[in-house]
């Protein structure tokens, strides 16, 4: 692009975004002009949801091996950007569709939340696309933002507003340690685009490269705490306790897709060159999340933060595949697509349970669910079984593969840590369903959900198995989105 | 076929989930019905099973998930053989011992179906990640059956039973992990693989060998149990069902035991070579302090578990001494002890349906009131003892036998576990059956019922079978084990000494007990 000439502009690469964010706008205007009820705006959501979905399989359908660059090289088209708006999107439907009952409590509220709903889903896939640091931090702020407030969205109770204030200056934090670790790349190279900076460091040698060093250093911190992973992990339990029960998966699983996509591309495809420096640190992070998240976890008497624990594991997990390299980004891909899908059924179990709008869930509320709610219980069984990386549950393909790729890479010893720390965690994913199976409940009455919600268990859970049996499917889809 | 083998219990399992909740009654004799079935195929295949063949029979393989060349990859051979004719027949055995289950009843005869499938799986997988998927999917239907239908610890039992095995496995995983790296290294095509058959072909050195026999030795050594892993195994028998424990010590132990013998052995010889005295020491001080244990239990129950550690200490000890005949007695114990120890626990569910305690001091001179209870307990004891004439002699004569040229002294010892079981059976029958009877509770005790009977029956008559004609296994594990030395004979400097190789011993050893 010379300077001063329009950029490129590709409508159709965008078009699963404009939907969301235009979408989002028309939610809100039809909440001022028609004050329709809970359930057209609920409904209107997911059909936006859906055409976004429908827009994006089009374009991961046309997407080309080697992506596109748009926008004056702010934004790449590629196989992975294009999965990872899958992911984000499926996720959304699923958790808009659970939380179908949270949007319900807000009353007046609901076309905010919706809105905020897409608006951050919208900006996770553009981060995950972006190819320019500075689009990066656009996308990740107009996604962080959006979670900012649904954190503490029904704005009633101490510990939600904890939440959202506590997530609010935290991820402020991280955001400036991100853009700081930017300007000291732009520092280093000259150049904030992704494809320029990596180009820049396959030419030249970098003499004194303490300065660029600083700044992928500072951009993986900043991205290291969008995913939970230890040590910057300390604000996840805190969050997913206070807030909302019917948005927190949303919430966790999204940031997971956006952080973990922006962080592949960052160290991937721009300092790829580098990866002898970075790969050990990203090593020490993921052994260290894996480490603290699975004993956390085990003490925990809280299910949300036993779950934000987990997950703090499961960046490790994920980090595992990352610091394999270029190769590991499939495994990467499938771990975030099935995990995400995991943790969304979990969530919309404990909104289920507790009721939507509630902040924090004891362990002890599960007892005897299975006679409470025999679904509830399955479904969540699965998705905790899944997330113990069980056989024929789509969490043992993913972990096999991430495993895998990290051994070939010689990360011999992350991953005997990895699988080591794997066998403690399962103590924990049992003690939950111990609860849940084989203690006596404190009342008989069952537990009620509506119809949303029941498909999208079922739907969560049946993928989870039978993708676990039959993963070819979605292997083959993630073996084209690899980072080039 | 064995696709077939593998699958009946799982749609059997489905079939029952779909009957309602409220036809109780059909619950438990549909699922036995529905556990027959595979036992009539894997008798097909027991009969059908080609006897001079040391190779993998009725092999059937699909690719599964294509990119990291793992495939369903199924086929029986000597070793795997009589373990799947065991798991067939325990199953229906159990389930019909299952009366006293009554709640959740429809969920029991699906966690056993589901565990049938596994169980099966486990012993014909040809590929190290199904191999590996069975080995773990198995826990899930153990913990519940233990967890959900177990006695007053139930729940403690269950999860250190799940974490002490789900800790094995993780270390396993690592293994097959670098063995399919190792693979795509070595090959041409740099494709992974975990086919068993194929893995064989690599070149490992002896160092790698050492670790990787080590992780696939913990993991089976957790579930053999061999001594020092064996602490979860007393807690989940004691806890289990009746129906947990039968399978537990008929057949669950026995993944352990098997997978020495089919992985380990054959991947890596150096290393089994090189690391026999440690296994030799763990599986004699295993057979003596088993027994020990036994000997002082006040639990008859427990005693029947601890006696477990001692007879699977046989069979690891005749793994190890590498010849043929240990090895055709590791085999052969292997489903001896599966129908013996079977049969005791069924027995001490019994008793315990009745009198609701497990303690010895609780019975005595029962004898008197149920001599057809007694009758059966005296003979599955004197079967695991080891009387000639019966299975138990068989297996742990070959197993001396085995190890007495390569292992001598090792030998001795362990044969002193021979006279501790007969200490701890015999006082123990003695204790509960015999001398005048005790307790008002005890004189109001019915014996077997002729269903009771008839579970019990056919045990009975495969250990008379099997200790007056144990050609009819033997003959169909010969083969196998001939390979798997001759395997490990040509891959190191090993030789097996002088009376170790079928010839000079095999004929003789079974020529005796048939007189």
């Amino acid at each position: 692009m010379s300077p001063g000439a329009f950029p490129d502009i590709v409508w159709a690469g965008l078009a699963p975004e404009l939907v969301m964010v235009l979408g989002a706008v028309f939610l809100l205007l039809l909440d001022v002009q028609m004050k329709p009820g809970v359930g057209v705006l609920w409904r209107s959501g997911m059909a936006i949801v859906v055409a976004a979905l429908a827009l994006g399989i089009w374009q991961w359908m046309v997407t080309e091996p080697g992506g596109e660059l748009a926008f004056g090289g702010m934004l790449v088209f590629d196989p992975a950007a294009a999965f990872a708006r899958l992911v984000v999107l499926v996720v959304s439907i699923l958790a808009m569709a659970a939380g179908r009952s949270l949007f319900a409590k807000l009353g007046n509220r609901a076309a905010e939340g919706l809105a905020l709903v897409l608006l951050a889903a919208a900006g996770f896939v553009l981060m995950a696309a972006s190819q320019n640091l500075v689009m990066m931090f656009l996308g990740l702020e107009m996604g962080s933002i959006s979670l900012y407030i649904l954190a503490g969205i029904t704005g009633d109770g101490v510990r939600s507003d904890e939440a959202a204030l506590k997530y609010l200056l935290l991820g402020a934090v991280a955001s400036a340690v991100f853009i700081y670790g930017a300007a000291l790349v732009f520092a280093g190279t000259g150049s904030l685009g992704l494809t320029a900076i990596g180009g820049f460091l396959a030419r030249y040698l970098v003499l004194s490269p303490a300065v660029l060093l600083i700044g992928i250093g500072l951009i993986t911190v900043g991205l290291c705490f969008k995913v939970a992973a230890a040590p910057f992990h300390v604000w996840a339990p805190d969050v997913y306790q206070g807030a909302p029960a019917g948005i927190v998966g949303y919430m966790a699983a999204v940031a997971k897709v956006g952080g973990f996509a922006a962080l592949a591309r960052v160290l991937l495809s721009g300092f790829g060159t580098f990866r002898a420096d970075w790969a050990l640190v990203v090593a020490g992070i993921a052994a260290l999340s894996m480490l603290v998240g699975a004993v956390m976890a085990i003490i925990s008497t809280d299910i949300r933060r036993l779950l934000a624990y987990s997950g703090v594991a499961h960046a490790g997990f994920i980090l595992t595949g990352l610091a394999s390299g270029a190769p590991g980004s499939p495994s990467v891909w499938f771990y975030l697509a099935v995990y995400t899908v995991q943790l969304v059924a979990a969530f919309s179990v404990i909104s289920a349970v507790g009721g939507a709008a509630s902040s924090g869930s004891a362990l002890s509320d599960y007892r005897g669910l299975y006679r409470r709610s025999p679904f509830l219980a399955v479904v969540l069984s699965v998705s905790l079984l899944g997330m113990a990386g069980l056989p024929l549950t789509t969490g043992f393909v993913a972990k096999l593969g991430v495993f895998l790729q990290a051994w070939r890479e010689d990360l011999e010893w992350l991953v005997v840590v990895a699988l080591l720390t794997s066998a403690v965690a399962i103590y924990l994913y049992l003690r939950v369903i111990v609860t849940m199976y084989m203690q006596s409940p404190a009342t008989d009455d069952p537990v009620e959900f509506d119809r949303p919600t029941f498909w999208a268990l079922g739907v969560a859970t049946a993928v989870t198995v039978i993708l676990g049996v039959f993963p070819q499917p979605l292997l083959n889809l993630v073996e084209s989105a690899i980072y080039l | 076929m064995l696709t077939l083998l593998v699958l009946t219990p799982l749609v059997g399992a489905v079939v029952i989930a779909l009957v309602p909740a409220r036809r109780r009654e059909l619950q438990l004799p549909l699922g036995m019905a529905v556990s027959v079935a595979p036992l009539g195929v894997a008798g097909a295949v027991f009969f059908s099973f080609e006897k001079g063949e040391a190779s993998f029979q009725m092999v059937e393989r699909m690719v599964w998930w294509e990119p990291w060349g793992i495939s369903w990859h199924l086929g029986v051979d000597g070793i795997s053989l009589g373990l799947v004719a065991l798991t067939t027949l325990l199953f229906p055995l159990s389930l019909a011992a299952s009366d006293s289950i009554t709640h959740r009843r429809k969920a029991f005869v699906m966690a056993m179906l589901v565990l049938e499938t596994g169980l099966i799986g486990t012993f014909l997988a040809l590929d190290l990640v199904l191999f590996f998927v069975f080995f773990e999917v198995i826990l899930v239907p153990m913990y519940l059956i233990i967890g959900i239908w177990g006695g007053e610890r139930r729940v403690y039992a269950a999860v250190k039973f799940f974490i002490y095995t789900a800790f094995g496995s993780a270390l396993l995983l690592a293994a097959i992990i670098a063995l399919a790296v190792m693979h795509a290294s070595q090959s041409l095509d740099g494709a992974l693989s975990f086919d068993y058959l194929a893995l064989l072909n690599l070149q490992i050195s002896p160092t790698a060998q050492m670790w990787l026999f080590g992780a696939f030795a913990l993991a089976f050594a957790i579930k053999v149990p061999l001594f020092p892993f064996h602490t979860w195994l007393p807690d989940a028998h004691v806890e289990a069902p009746t129906a947990g424990s039968v399978l537990l010590a008929g057949v669950l132990l026995k993944l352990g035991t098997y997978g020495l013998l089919r992985f380990n052995l054959t991947l890596f010889p150096e290393a089994t070579v090189s690391l026999v005295p440690v296994l030799a020491v763990l599986a004699v001080v295993g057979i003596i302090y088993g027994a020990v244990v036994a000997i002082v239990q006040p639990d008859l129950k427990k005693l029947v578990a601890y006696s477990s550690v001692s007879h699977l200490g046989f069979v690891v000890l005749g793994i190890f001494a590498l010849t043929s005949a240990g090895l055709q007695g590791a085999v052969i114990q292997n489903v001896n002890h599966g129908l013996t120890t079977g049969a005791l626990f069924l027995l001490v569910g019994m008793l315990y349906d009745r009198r609701h305690t497990k303690k010895i001091a609780d019975f005595g001179g029962l004898a008197s009131r149920v001599p057809l209870m007694a009758g059966f307990f005296l003979f599955m004891a004197f079967a695991s003892i080891g009387l000639p004439g019966l299975n138990g002699f068989v297996g742990e004569f070959l197993v001396l036998v085995g190890s007495f040229p390569s292992l001598p002294a090792f030998a001795v010892v362990a044969a002193f576990g021979v006279v501790l079981a007969a200490i701890y059976m015999l006082w123990a029958y003695q204790r509960v059956f015999t001398g005048p009877l005790t307790g008002a509770a005890n004189r109001r005790l019915v014996d077997l019922s002729p269903k009771e009977t008839a579970i019990l029956a056919p045990l009975a008559v495969l250990v008379v079978l099997l200790g007056l004609y144990p050609g009819i296994l033997l003959d169909r594990t010969a083969p196998s084990v001939e390979a798997i030395l001759d395997r490990i004979e040509q891959t190191t400097d090993y030789q097996a000494p002088s009376p170790g190789r079928l010839a000079d011993v095999f004929a003789s050893a079974s020529g005796e007990d048939e007189q």
